[in-house]
C-alpha cells in the first residue's frame, strides 16, 4: 500500500488529468483507505489508492479541486492531511463534537451535542476577512429569500461591487453516504433518488450502474433506452426550468411562467407515461422496476416534441430581448483557467470552454450506441450558461425522440443476486453534470457507497465568477449555475 | 419581441387546473392503498417486511392482528405493491393531507380486512372551496435539510398549472411577513438552531406545516446520524402533507385543509 505525497497523474500527451474524486474508506481489516480517482481521457477512469493510517499530504495547492475532498475525509474519517491550504471542518459544523468522525463509529450512534464551553470561540468558524476603507461585509443565509435550499454566504463589498465571497455549506448534510452502509443493495437506489431529489433519475441510474459494474450485470436492451429517455427528460425538464427561472431573475415574468407551464407539461406527461413526475421509483439494480405505458407513448412522444417546440420559440424570444441581453452578457464570468483548477464540470464547464461530457467521453448504457452533439462556448458568462441550456434541451430532444422511436421490445430488467463481494464504479452525466457513484457491497449489503456530486465539484469555482460583479446580479449567477445544496451536502 | 411573448401567452389556452380536480388528485405520488377484501395474514407480514421506513408493521393488539399504515413515513417506493399485489396498490385518490399527525395512521384487522376507525377520526376532505376565498396567507417556505425533491414541487405551485394565488396565497421572502411556515425535510443537526430562528421570527398568530415523508416522520433518512429529528420535533406543526414527494395537487389540498382546520372562518362553519 503506497504512502506518501500523491503523484498526480498524467493523460497520454502529457496533461495533468483531470480529478474527479477523492474519498475516504475502510478496508476489510478497518484501515483506513484514501482513493483518488482522476479523467486521463480515456474511456474508463483512473483510480488509485493511498494509505490512510498514515498522514495523506495535500495536493490542493497544485489541485485547488482536491480541497473540499481533503477537508470531507478529514471530516468523516479522521484522516490527517499535513500541508492543506484550508483544514477548517467542512461537513461538521460548531454544533459537533470537536474529534467526532462518523465513519469511525458503528451503528447510528448519535454524537452528543457540544457543551456551551466546547461551542465557544475556540471552535468557531473562521471566514476570510477583508479589511479595509469602505469594506462591508454582507451574511446571506442559511435561510434565503424564495423556495431554496439553505446555504451561507458571506460577500465583502465595496458599495455594490463583490470584493470577496465566500460560502459555508453543508446545513443540509444528512450523513447520507454512512446511511448507505448495511442497507440492501436492492434498495440503495431509493436513497440515491433522495441525495438530490431534482435530479433524482440520475442519482439513481448512478447507483445501479455502479452496482452492476460490480457485479458483472448487463442491462436488457429495452430498459437501457428507457433509462437514456428518463435521463434526457430530466436533462429537459431542468434545463427548461432553469432557463425560465433566470427569467425570473431578470424580471422577465412572462418568460418564466411560460417556462414554469412548460416544465409542468413535461412532468405531466411522465407521469401519464411512467406513473411518476421526476422518475422517481424507476430504476433498480439490473434494470427498471416499471415499464412504461404503451398506450401514453404517442401522447410522450408528442408531448415533448410539441413542448420542446414551444420551448424552442420561448428561447429564440428570450434571447433576442434586449433587457435580458443586458443582464446576461457579461455577467458572472467563470474564466475557463479557474474552471480548470477546480475541475468544474457540466453546462458550467462546457460554457466556460471545457469541453467535457461523460456521454460522449465515457459512454454507458444506451449512449455508446448514440451520436451526441456536446454544445461548446468559451464566453463563461450568464449569457453562455443559458445558451448551453437552450442547446442541450434541443439535443435532449433529439435522443429522445430516437430512442422513442426504437424503442427495443423485451425484458426491462436482469435478475440476480448480489451476495458476492463487489466494488463498482460508474458515471453519468446528470443535468448539472458528471455525477459519480463508487459502490462497494459484500454479503447483499452495501458496506460503502461514495457520491461525487457536480454540485460539491462546481461550488467552491462560483465565488470566482461572482467577484467584481455588482451583489444585486448574485441571484442571477448563482442561478446559472444551478447547483444542488442538498446534493453538494448529502 | 416582449410583445411576442405576451401575444402567445394571452393566445394560448389557459392551463390553470380547477380546484376540485386537485382535491383527492395523488396521481404521480406512487402512494399505496389498501384493498381490505385482499388483505391476508401473509400479504401483511410481506409488505411490512420490504417496506424500508417501517411505514407499513403488523401489530398485535388484544390478541388480534392489525396492519398498520402510516402515511407520514411512506415514500411510495412501492415495494408493497410489488410482494403482495393482490392487497397494495396505487391509490388514485389520496386525502391525508394538511392533517393532524394521528391522522396520517390507520389500521386494519388482519386478516378480516376491516378498517379499525378511531373514534375521533373525522378528518375528511370538504370541497368547501367558496369558504376558502377572499382571504390572504402569506407563506414562507423553509428548507430544514430536505433533498430538494419537496421545493421542487411547491416551486410548481406558482406555475400556470396551479396557480397558488388564486386563492390569495402566495410566497413570501421573509418570515416575518409570513403567516405559515412550509417545512420541508428532516431537520438536520447543522439546520436545527436556523429552524427554530425562523420559526420565533413569523409573528403570531402562525401556522406550520410539515411537508414529505421526510417532513412529517424523517422518511429515509430516519436512521441518520446527521439528523435531529421530524419537523415536529423541533418547532409545533399544525398540520402534515405526507409524499415523497407530494404531488403539487397534494401541496394545494394540503394547504388548503389546514386553512380549513385552523382559520376562524372555518371554524365558525363547523357545527
Amino acid at each position: 500500500m503506497p504512502s506518501g505525497h500523491f503523484q498526480i497523474p498524467e493523460t497520454k500527451d502529457g496533461k495533468r488529468g483531470r480529478l474527479v474524486t477523492i474519498f475516504g474508506r475502510l478496508n476489510e481489516e478497518g484501515k483506513k483507505r484514501v482513493h483518488y480517482v482522476f479523467d486521463l481521457e480515456k474511456p474508463d477512469y483512473f483510480e488509485s489508492v493511498l494509505d490512510g493510517e498514515q498522514p495523506v499530504p495535500s495536493i490542493a495547492v497544485s489541485v485547488p479541486a482536491a480541497c473540499w475532498y481533503e477537508r470531507e475525509i478529514h471530516d468523516q474519517f479522521g484522516i490527517e492531511i499535513p500541508g492543506s491550504p484550508d483544514s477548517r471542518p467542512l461537513l461538521s459544523h460548531e454544533n459537533w463534537p470537536a474529534g467526532f468522525h462518523p465513519m469511525l463509529t458503528p451503528g447510528v450512534e448519535r454524537a452528543p451535542w457540544p457543551s456551551a464551553s466546547e461551542r465557544s470561540s475556540a471552535n468557531e468558524y473562521r471566514f476570510l476577512k477583508v479589511e479595509g476603507a469602505g469594506i462591508v461585509e454582507v451574511a446571506v443565509g442559511p435561510v434565503h429569500a424564495g423556495i431554496i435550499e439553505p446555504g451561507h454566504f458571506r460577500f465583502s463589498v465595496v458599495g455594490d461591487t463583490v470584493l470577496h465571497l465566500e460560502l459555508r455549506h453543508f446545513y443540509t448534510h444528512k450523513g447520507t453516504e454512512k446511511l448507505f452502509q448495511g442497507r440492501p443493495v436492492m434498495a440503495g437506489s431509493m436513497l440515491a433518488e433522495s441525495v438530490s431529489g431534482d435530479n433524482c433519475f440520475s442519482h439513481a441510474v448512478a447507483y445501479c450502474q455502479a452496482v452492476e459494474a460490480a457485479f458483472g450485470v448487463s442491462v436488457p436492451l429495452r430498459a437501457e433506452a428507457l433509462r437514456l429517455i428518463g435521463l434526457e427528460c430530466e436533462r429537459l425538464i431542468a434545463h427548461v426550468g432553469d432557463v425560465g427561472a433566470l427569467c425570473n431573475d431578470v424580471g422577465f415574468s412572462v418568460a418564466a411562467a411560460r417556462a414554469a407551464g412548460l416544465k409542468e407539461d413535461l412532468l405531466q406527461v411522465s407521469t401519464r407515461w411512467i406513473g411518476t413526475r421526476y422518475w422517481r421509483g424507476v430504476s433498480v439494480p439490473g434494470g427498471l422496476r416499471a415499464d412504461v405505458s404503451a398506450a401514453a407513448t404517442a401522447d410522450f412522444a408528442r408531448t415533448i416534441d410539441e413542448t420542446a417546440r414551444r420551448f424552442a420559440e420561448l428561447a429564440k424570444v428570450i434571447l433576442g430581448t434586449p433587457s435580458v441581453q443586458n443582464r446576461f452578457d457579461t455577467a458572472g464570468v467563470l474564466k475557463r483557467q479557474v474552471a480548470r483548477d477546480f475541475a468544474v464540470v457540466g453546462p458550467v464547464a462546457r460554457a466556460s470552454g471545457i469541453d467535457i461530457d461523460v456521454r460522449r467521453d465515457h459512454p454507458y448504457g444506451g449512449y455508446s450506441r448514440s451520436e451526441l452533439k456536446v454544445p461548446f462556448t468559451h464566453y463563461g458568462d450568464v449569457m453562455a450558461r443559458a445558451r448551453i441550456r437552450i442547446e442541450e434541451a434541443a439535443e435532449s430532444t433529439r435522443l429522445i425522440q430516437q430512442a422513442v422511436g426504437y424503442l427495443p421490445e423485451g425484458e426491462i430488467s436482469t435478475p440476480f443476486e448480489p451476495d458476492q463481494k463487489g466494488q463498482g464504479h460508474s458515471a453519468v452525466e446528470s443535468p448539472r453534470g458528471e455525477l459519480f457513484y463508487w459502490v462497494e457491497a459484500g454479503g447483499g449489503l452495501i458496506t460503502r457507497c461514495h457520491i461525487k456530486s457536480p454540485s460539491f465539484q462546481n461550488w467552491p469555482a462560483l465565488p470566482f465568477a461572482v467577484v467584481g460583479n455588482v451583489i444585486a446580479d448574485f441571484p442571477l449567477i448563482n442561478k446559472s449555475f444551478n447547483l444542488s445544496y442538498s446534493g453538494c451536502d448529502r | 419581441m416582449i410583445l411576442d411573448v405576451i401575444k402567445n401567452s394571452l393566445a394560448a389556452p389557459s392551463r390553470l387546473i380547477p380546484v376540485e380536480a386537485l382535491v383527492g388528485n395523488c396521481q404521480g405520488s406512487r402512494m399505496p392503498e389498501v384493498r381490505p377484501a385482499a388483505l391476508t395474514t401473509a400479504a401483511a407480514h410481506l409488505a411490512a417486511e420490504v417496506c424500508p421506513t417501517a411505514a407499513l408493521a403488523v401489530e398485535r393488539r388484544d390478541e388480534r392482528l392489525q396492519l398498520k399504515l402510516d402515511y407520514g413515513k411512506c415514500i411510495g417506493c412501492g415495494r408493497c405493491m410489488e410482494v403482495a399485489p393482490e392487497a397494495f396498490v396505487r391509490a388514485d385518490r389520496f386525502a391525508f393531507v394538511g392533517v393532524s399527525r394521528e391522522a396520517l395512521i390507520r389500521y386494519w384487522e388482519v386478516p378480516a380486512g376491516t378498517e379499525i376507525v378511531a373514534a375521533n377520526a373525522s378528518e375528511s376532505v370538504r370541497a368547501e372551496i367558496n369558504t376558502l376565498m377572499g382571504r390572504a396567507l402569506n407563506i414562507r417556505q423553509l428548507d430544514a435539510g430536505s433533498c430538494n425533491g419537496c421545493e421542487a414541487e411547491i416551486s410548481a405551485l406558482t406555475n400556470p398549472h396551479y396557480d397558488l394565488e388564486r386563492f390569495g396565497i402566495h410566497f413570501v421572502a421573509s418570515p416575518k411577513h409570513a403567516d405559515l411556515l412550509l417545512v420541508t425535510g428532516p431537520v438536520t443537526r447543522n439546520m436545527a438552531e436556523a429552524v427554530r430562528k425562523t420559526y420565533e421570527a413569523v409573528p403570531e398568530p402562525r401556522l406550520v406545516v410539515a411537508v414529505g415523508a421526510c417532513g412529517v416522520s424523517c422518511g429515509i433518512f430516519a436512521q441518520s446520524h446527521a439528523v435531529v429529528g421530524p419537523v415536529s420535533a423541533v418547532i409545533p406543526v399544525d398540520g402534515y402533507i405526507p409524499g415523497c414527494p407530494p404531488t403539487p395537487a397534494m401541496l394545494v389540498a394540503g394547504i388548503l385543509r389546514v386553512l380549513e382546520r385552523h382559520t376562524p372562518l372555518a371554524k365558525r362553519k363547523q357545527p
